[in-house]
């Protein structure tokens, strides 16, 4: 890549029309936080800077500029409304340099609130996960039962997991528990409908070959049949982690005490719409971060296919 | 009393499709004396495949026996490894850990270090030295098959079941497979060689390989006649098909191939 290619582009162009915006003079009432701001996009500048020094796959490279320029572009559009116009109503849209200081101020309560999420999700998630997957291989693998347990988990699956939440409140000691619980109902039933269908789409081929080698049954089903069908396994885990965030978001604003939807449903109960925004934008960095990690594994354990 | 390795008694294996049975072979019988290299041949659906297939243990005769060292044969064992055409390899392994799957499988007593070096040796026999962190998708279907091979060498099974493993392969490719392969089962006389019941329907590779031919006439497969390969080993191919007995030879095995052709054309010339 030329240098040219590397560093003149129109992202740096929307930062630097970012900050002149900045210098307009402030219409709002209310305080607008502009240090902010500025300190978070010259941050998310100097990242870019780093990174359009270091990366060297052209199209990584254009998509993180094109992320980068998107952010420049909402900030700019935000500050314009309300900062520096006041053409939106400032009880209800704060100015960009308040929710980034409002995030500061607030760090380790939103920590906090993110890691109980997180502990929620993943605890049912991986109960859901570590059941779902051998049950999915022992039933799938015996086909008599394959094709009714197909039809079975069909039905579980199309009830909305979120209507177990009143049983489950009835049911379950803590609130922590209910979510524990509904997350994993919304996982088990995906994940083990995918191991099923990956078990019994595994090419005859690769049973056969594994067959003449005459392993063993435990062998054939986790050594052979697992890898086999992994593809379709993280195809359930996936739709089940993007319903888990969505349920565990809705059961933390019905009734727990900590948690990132609960930090949303409580600010916005006061009025305090800053707080709302910023743990909004907080849940849709976190889900992003988890996608991808996940995403990560996914390519990792499935690196032996084209 | 038999010497055979494998004999084969009377086989007749049916095949169930749309709810119709019908006669995949019939009262198929011959042997595979031990060390022996034979080689069934036959035009595609005469029932080659399946015949290999009840070898391998995955199906079941209607009637006749298979036996192996004189005692029923019953379902897969470890005393046989296999080559199939495609997917003798698990895609998730990387080569390495594909033969060394297969050599734990074949043979519990062996330490897992001395797994990995058997490993590594097999694959430097069969050229594939460096490759041995690759996965098989990252191998052309040359290299896979000699992975396959290299596997089922390295488990050093009494017997070797090998279905058309070269019909998927590049002619040139195929040509220096036969030739690697001939030359490991040929060995340096120092090791007894393998009884191998290999499945083809190219002529060429079935002379260069075997010690004799088993010709399958197809609906139902039937053995329309077994053939003695009349040629010295160690063989070399481009002297081979330079002779004229060699000529002579292939002729013969296509006019059994293709008997009813031949007949049809009315001469002993037959010209494909």
């Amino acid at each position: 890549m030329t240098l040219q290619k590397r560093y003149l582009r129109i992202t740096h162009l929307l930062f630097i029309a970012l900050l002149l915006i900045q210098l307009l003079p402030t219409r709002s009432t209310k305080e607008v936080f502009t240090n902010s701001l500025i300190i978070f996009a010259v941050g998310v500048e100097v990242i870019v800077l780093i990174a359009s020094t270091f990366i060297k796959n052209e199209k990584s490279l254009a998509l993180l500029l094109d992320i980068a320029g998107f952010i420049y572009t909402v900030l700019g559009i935000w500050t314009l409304a309300t900062a520096k116009f006041n053409v939106l109503n400032d009880m209800l849209f704060p100015a960009p340099g308040k929710v980034i200081s409002q995030f500061v101020e607030d760090r380790s309560t939103i920590v906090t609130n993110i890691i109980s999420s997180l502990g929620t999700t993943f605890k049912g998630f991986i109960i859901a996960a570590v059941i779902a997957i051998p049950l999915g291989l022992f039933i799938g693998w015996s086909a008599r039962v394959g094709s009714a347990a197909t039809y079975i988990s069909k039905f579980f699956s199309s009830i909305p997991p979120i209507v177990y939440i009143p049983y489950g409140i009835a049911l379950l000691p803590t609130f922590k528990s209910v979510s524990v619980f509904v997350i994993f109902l919304a996982t088990f039933w995906p994940v083990f409908a995918g191991t099923m269908s990956g078990v019994l789409g595994v090419d005859k081929k690769i049973i056969d070959s594994a067959k003449v080698l005459n392993v063993s049954k435990p062998e054939m089903l986790f050594s052979v049949i697992l890898p086999a069908s992994l593809q379709q396994i993280f195809l359930g885990c996936n739709q089940g982690l993007s319903v888990s965030f969505i349920l565990l978001t809705s059961a933390e604003m019905i009734g727990a005490r900590d948690g990132m939807g609960y930090y949303v449903k409580y600010y916005s109960d006061f009025g305090d719409y800053t707080r709302t925004i910023t743990g909004l934008l907080v849940i849709g960095f976190v889900v992003i971060a988890v996608t991808f990690l996940f995403n990560k594994l996914q390519n990792h354990l499935l690196r032996w296919k084209k | 009393m038999t010497t055979n390795k494998i004999e084969i008694k009377n086989l007749t294996v049916n095949y169930i499709e749309n709810k119709r049975s019908f006669n995949a072979l019939h009262d198929v019988s011959f042997g595979v004396g031990n060390g022996e290299f034979v080689s069934v041949i036959g035009a595609s659906g005469c029932g080659k495949s399946t015949l290999l297939s009840v070898l391998e243990g995955l199906r079941q005769p209607v009637g006749g026996s298979v036996e192996i060292d004189g005692s029923q044969l019953h379902g897969t064992g470890t005393e046989r490894g296999v080559v199939f055409q495609h997917y003798s390899l698990f895609p998730w392994m990387t080569t390495r850990k594909n033969i060394e799957f297969g050599i734990k499988q074949a043979r519990h007593d062996i330490k897992r270090s001395e797994r990995t070096r058997i490993a590594e040796d097999f694959l430097n026999k069969v050229g594939l030295n460096g490759f041995g962190s690759k996965y098989p998708s990252q191998l052309s279907g040359g290299m896979q098959q000699r992975a396959a091979i290299a596997r089922a060498l390295a488990m050093d099974t009494d017997i070797l079941l090998m279905d058309e493993p070269f019909s998927a392969i590049d002619a040139k490719n195929r040509v220096i497979l036969q030739e690697l392969l001939l030359k490991l089962w040929e060995g340096d006389g120092t090791e007894p060689r393998k009884t191998v019941v290999f499945v083809t329907h190219d002529i060429d590779e079935a002379i260069l390989l075997s010690d004799k031919i088993v010709v399958l006439t197809a609906h139902p497969g039937t053995v329309n006649e077994i053939v003695r390969v009349p040629f010295e080993r160690p063989r070399n191919r481009e002297q081979l098909v330079k002779t004229d007995e060699y000529g002579k030879f292939r002729n013969k095995l296509l006019s059994l191939l293709y008997n009813d052709i031949a007949e049809r054309i009315g001469g002993d010339e037959v010209v494909l």
